[in-house]
């Protein structure tokens, strides 16, 4: 019997292509992931800030510059003024400090990039979380070891809700802890 | 014979109440006309189309750039100097004042340096944290797009030195001259304001100043002059009164201090802690809402007023002779004249208990009348009080201060010839609109217009900035220094709270500027505010702490109580009533002419919130009518929407008829405000201004009889909010009156039977297993019987909520996104009904019905009791909204901030009045009450950082907050501290529709009426 072309269209092309479509879709899917998820964003900042030389080396305590963490939803980027506490007298001749210095004295806002986001209509509240005991670098990874901020975990749903239902896995170092709510009403209004 | 609900008739309109085929029609249809037809593109406005193009092209972009790169999100920007005491994420109140005619004190909610609500302030003497719908919604003018922002000569933007400096020459031009100058405004109550304008006179000693209001109380102030001789008006302690007679004053809508009447008043309509509960007896013309609330309603005619007050007082002294012992011979013999078979309409049972109440409880009852009836009127309210001695409960340390005296209907004419003359060169018109108010003042516009140079203050354009050659953008409230002295033992202060977000200035800067001839700035009203507050103050009170101390302090506090001495009141002048002559009705046809609930004199009406709140009564948005009785409509062969002409002497107005239940015959009610020509794109084409229609030269200015009333054959449709959402009280009225939504009777009653709420309850069973709430489960609680149903907390929620406003267009088809609405249902006859209103919100069911039909499971249960909605998930299948049976789910049919007036509230300005704690809803997603879920979150993260439990009544909604009458009461109810529990479960407490089992967790306390028989 001879084969049409329609034969040859249903019983190989059709099925190859369709394989080809899935494993690109599949693998594209689980390669990207992580980017899509933004994990591993390291955008780079107006002054070379250090976390790793501040917060690790010098061993300053996160909330001495994000001071709203235990008040306010937002944990807060601290104002310049609270970087001038030091670089007024400290390293006052390095190029970044006096990038620094030059925002300060015209009075102009440093516009930091942000590295982590989550949507408007999720609303995340940083002091209920700190005020239990959960450490920062539970959602924001080892940050004192970090040269450039860089998102280590993912912020979405699955992600928080990971923490909500299973808090003893996640947060090992706590010795009570609840679980966290699930309800929408927790996060959306 | 005792009154069930099964007997009861409850009707919404009259249309219903004459069973209409219409109404059932209505009630099969769950959609109105035209809402259900296909989908029309051009509704959508231009904007919406470009915007689609333009996500469109930002989407392939994006596709594009995400495969290459991560995303961007954006910067964070933090402050260089971050100021004290701000942290972003929590709010910081400011307390100040808004208002120079009550002097109520605010308190301003602030995030990152933006005021988002405004609630009363807590500590203020007068208004104790609660504040009225129109201060509320007056947020939303700080941010409106259609605010003045530069100064303008001729339409034309000019520099601020420039107009100051022209503005100057003008003014100098006139002294040389020899030419007056006109300087029109409001009533003025600040200091500060007043010593700049006697400042000026001094400069310009050719300056006249005229003030006015548009409903003109000057007939209150003269009487109380008269019978007491020159003090000041004091103000009524409501709240010690057993007995009010209430003769046309709407003291709780319109009339006074409302915010303060209504605190008083309800705090008298207390059931559920212990009976104690005031009696109101309200003698009117129209439906008011201190009539509906009333326990004995009597319908009369506006012009029988002295009539009714002089039969009064023959019932009182013909029951008493000892009272009348003082009267002249004359007012004697003119009362005995007065017997009530003159007065029609008014049953005879209940007239001779309102004499033996008001005689049984002497010195604890108060009679308050029409504030702008006439002098006569007035003269003999004080009588009543006085002979009754009901004079204890008058307070004269919070007397009501007269700063300045308003100018009479004489001078205001004077003022028309002198503009017509030309010896009034130059006009200033401070802030005021008097082209648009004083239009019942014979050519007045045209004078106006004639003027040489015309100067206008003022936030917004109107009729008069229309007409001005010079057009001075002012800040608002919030923007300004000041201070205002209303009532006599209270002195408020106001401080700005942001900083112009204009290039305006306040008109105090505008008058310093003119003294000192060059710009000055705002910051330069500071020190002049402080120097009156030193002189009128803090010398006064004799404080020992330093003036700098003592002002810190009054300025955090929003304002500071002078000191003064009880004085005694003056005695009433008998002699004062041989003028009083005998009380003749007036025959034909009446226009009663009365304020506006919302948007006072205009002032307030660019404010869509505002226009959208539907009438406490009539329910009707976006427009006023006139109100007749069913039987004048009849005669007239009037119907709703008929346009009609109202003719009084050669003056005549159109205007929509709505028929209203309970006014009186041969009156037509309209409430002013409306029908402006020049302002913001709000209000264009709302309503009718019949502001010509006053008559100031009679005795009644706001009653104008003789008048004749003609068909014209067209029509206008009014929108009204109680015909659509009303909960479905099925297509069988037999089963609608068993459903008790409402269900009320008598203190007698109650008393004899404490039970009869529950009379009708079946058992009900489950045929699930109960789900228990182990932590927190919230619960409201409302109770009926303060209640007065003036929508504060409606607007207290539109503001909290971030609710947009969606037109008259969309209120039309029922499709307005209040998540809570007043019910107003009518019992009794059409001529004199009663009145039941019920704030109706999301019930938060345990067993929700509309949580079982999405299909998406965007709205469910919360473990702590919250029928919990996730925007985000839900997918417009609208099928919950079908499935409520209290039809309280609100549904975007587009992104209304977008739809209202092409995108009139989506701009980077008014975006900045949304609350950023709660989502701001697009289109295709259904929204409902949340019991404010942003301020449970807050309380709760407050506790956590404490370390501590939410505390049993640590919560308030926004509606709870703002309710005046302390009717609504919010917490958890499984903590045994929590006050909802009292109401939860007391006798007279009810859930609406409870016969079919969803469990709602809003508990209704049933409505008591004072009244003696127990059929009502």
């Amino acid at each position: 019997m001879k084969k049409t072309v329609i034969d040859y269209s249903l019983k190989v092309r059709l099925p190859l292509t369709l394989f080809i479509v899935a494993v690109t879709f599949i693998l594209t899917f689980y390669i990207s992931r992580a980017e899509r998820d933004s994990i591993g964003y390291a955008p780079e900042q107006p002054i070379k800030y250090s976390h790793k030389l501040h917060a690790g080396e010098m061993q300053i305590d996160c909330q001495y510059c994000h001071t709203a963490v235990t008040k306010s939803r937002h944990a807060v980027v601290p104002s310049a003024s609270i970087c001038m506490n030091c670089h007024s007298v400290a390293r006052k001749d390095k190029p970044e400090i006096i990038k620094l210095t030059k925002y300060y004295e015209e009075n102009k806002p440093i516009p930091w990039k942000r590295v982590h986001k989550i949507p408007d209509y999720a609303y995340f509240n940083h002091s209920v979380h700190v005020n239990k005991g959960i450490e920062c670098e539970s959602c924001h990874g080892e940050i004192s070891e970090m040269e450039v901020v860089t998102q280590a975990r993912g912020f979405t749903m699955t992600a928080c809700l990971e923490c909500h239902r299973n808090p003893e896995e996640q947060l090992p170092y706590l010795e009570k802890v609840n679980k966290g709510p699930e309800n929408c009403a927790a996060c959306h209004r | 014979m005792s009154k069930s609900r099964n007997e009861t008739k409850y009707w919404k309109n009259l249309k219903e109440y004459y069973n209409d085929p219409d109404v059932f029609e209505e009630k099969i249809n769950e959609f109105k006309d035209g809402v259900t037809d296909d989908f029309e593109t051009s509704h959508l406005s231009s904007i919406s189309r470009r915007k689609f193009l333009t996500l469109m092209a930002a989407s392939a972009a994006f596709s594009a750039t995400a495969c290459t790169d991560y995303r961007d999100k954006g910067e964070i920007v933090p402050y260089t100097r971050r100021p004290e005491d701000l942290v972003p994420g929590i709010a910081n109140y400011y307390a100040t004042s808004l208002d120079g005619y009550t002097g109520n004190g605010v308190l301003v909610k602030t995030r990152e340096g933006r005021p988002i609500k405004i609630d009363g302030n807590p500590e203020h003497p007068i208004n104790k944290g609660k504040i009225d719908a129109a201060q509320q919604a007056s947020i939303l003018n700080l941010y409106d797009p259609d605010r003045l922002g530069e100064p303008q000569q001729n339409k034309k933007q000019i520099s601020w030195n420039k107009a100051i400096n022209s503005i100057s020459g003008e003014l100098k031009k006139a002294a040389e001259q020899n030419k007056k100058i006109a300087l029109i405004s409001n009533r003025i109550t600040s200091p500060t304001t007043n010593s700049l304008i006697e400042k000026l006179k001094e400069k310009y000693s050719n300056i006249e100043v005229y003030s006015y209001e548009l409903f003109d109380d000057t007939s209150k102030r003269n009487a109380w002059n008269k019978s007491y001789s020159g003090s000041l008006i004091p103000s009524v302690k409501l709240n010690e009164a057993e007995i009010i007679l209430s003769i046309g004053n709407d003291f709780l809508a319109k009339d006074g201090n409302v915010v303060e009447n209504i605190k008083q008043f309800s705090s008298r309509k207390e059931f559920v802690k212990e009976v104690n509960s005031n009696r109101l007896y309200v003698v009117e013309s129209e439906l008011s809402l201190t009539g509906s609330n009333a326990d004995y309603r009597f319908p009369l005619k506006n012009s029988d007023q002295k009539k009714f007050l002089l039969t009064l007082l023959n019932g009182l002294v013909s029951k008493d002779a000892g009272l009348g012992s003082q009267f002249p011979i004359g007012f004697k013999t003119l009362i005995a004249k007065h017997d009530f078979a003159a007065l029609s309409n008014i049953d005879k049972k209940n007239f001779d208990q309102l004499v033996n109440d008001l005689l049984e409880n002497t010195g604890k009852s108060i009679l308050v009348v029409d504030e702008r009836a006439s002098e006569e009127i007035q003269i003999l309210s004080h009588l009543v009080n006085e002979i009754l001695n009901n004079n204890d409960l008058l307070c004269f340390s919070k007397a009501f201060v007269d700063y300045n005296s308003l100018s009479n209907s004489d001078e205001l004419k004077n003022l028309v010839n002198e503009l017509n003359s030309g010896n009034i060169s130059v006009i200033i018109n401070l802030d005021s609109n008097p082209v648009y108010h004083l239009s019942y003042i014979d050519g007045f516009a045209e004078a106006f217009n004639k003027t040489a140079a015309k100067i206008s203050l003022s936030q917004f354009e109107n009729e008069t900035t229309a007409l001005s050659n010079y057009v001075i953008p002012i800040n608002n409230p919030l923007e300004s220094w000041g201070d205002f002295y209303v009532r006599k033992n209270v002195y408020t202060l106001q401080q700005p709270i942001i900083a112009p977000l204009r290039s305006t200035i306040q008109k105090e800067t505008f008058l310093l500027s003119l003294l000192n001839e060059k710009l000055s700035s705002d910051s330069e009203i500071l020190p002049l505010v402080k120097e009156n507050f030193k002189k009128l103050v803090y010398e006064k009170n004799g404080a020992i702490v330093s003036f700098d101390n003592y002002w810190n302090n009054s300025l955090h506090d929003g304002f500071a109580v002078i000191k003064i001495e009880e004085e005694a009141k003056a005695d009433f002048n008998y002699a004062v009533l041989e003028n009083i002559s005998f009380g003749k009705s007036a025959g034909g046809l009446t226009l009663l002419l009365k304020p506006n609930h919302f948007i006072g004199d205009s002032r307030f009406a660019n404010n869509g919130w505002l226009q959208e709140i539907p009438h406490p009564v009539s329910k009707v948005a976006w427009d006023n009518y006139a109100a007749v009785s069913p039987n004048t409509a009849d005669k007239y062969q009037l119907v709703n929407n008929d346009v009609v002409e109202i003719k009084s002497g050669a003056k005549a107005v159109k205007i929509p008829i709505l028929v209203q239940p309970g006014t009186t015959d041969d009156t037509f009610v309209v409430e002013l405000g409306y029908g402006r020509t020049n302002s913001g794109d709000v209000v264009k084409d709302v309503g009718f201004n019949l502001n010509n229609m006053i008559s100031l030269d009679s005795d009644s200015p706001y009653s104008i009889s003789g008048i004749s009333v003609s068909k014209t054959g067209e029509t206008y449709e009014l929108v009204s909010t109680q015909e659509h959402h009303a909960v479905d009280d099925s297509k069988l009225k037999d089963i609608h009156l068993s459903r008790g939504i409402i269900r009320e009777g008598t203190i007698t009653e109650y008393k004899k039977n404490p039970d009869f709420v529950h009379e009708h309850d079946h058992p009900i069973f489950s045929i699930t297993d109960e789900h228990e709430y182990k932590d927190h489960k919230w619960a409201m609680a409302i109770d009926l019987n303060k209640c007065i149903g003036c929508s504060y907390c409606v607007a207290s929620c539109n503001v909290e909520n971030n609710i947009p406003v969606v037109g008259k267009d969309q209120v039309g088809v029922g499709r307005e996104m209040h998540w809570m609405r007043i019910d107003r249902y009518y019992s009794g006859s059409p001529d004199n009904p009663e009145v039941s209103t019920q704030p109706m919100i999301c019930q938060h069911c345990d067993n929700a019905p509309c949580e079982n039909v999405c299909p998406v499971n965007a709205t469910n249960h919360s473990p702590d009791g919250l029928n919990q909605m996730a925007y985000n998930r839900c997918v417009g299948t609208r099928y919950c909204a079908n499935n409520c049976p209290y039809k309280v789910r609100r549904f975007n049919f587009f992104d209304f901030r977008d739809n209202f007036a092409d995108a009139f509230y989506e701009n980077d300005s008014t975006a900045l009045v949304h609350n950023p704690e709660v989502t701001v809803r697009s289109r295709g997603v259904m929204e409902k009450c949340t019991f404010c879920i942003q301020r449970i979150m807050d309380a709760r993260s407050k506790a956590i950082a404490e370390g501590r439990e939410v505390a049993a009544n640590e919560i308030k909604t926004a509606c709870q907050q703002s309710c005046p009458a302390d009717a609504i009461v919010f917490g958890d109810s499984n903590n045994k501290e929590s006050e909802v529990n009292v109401f939860r479960e007391h006798k007279l407490g009810y859930h609406v529709l409870e016969e079919i089992n969803v469990k709602p967790n809003v508990t209704y306390i049933a409505k008591l009426r004072n009244t003696e028989s127990e059929d009502v």
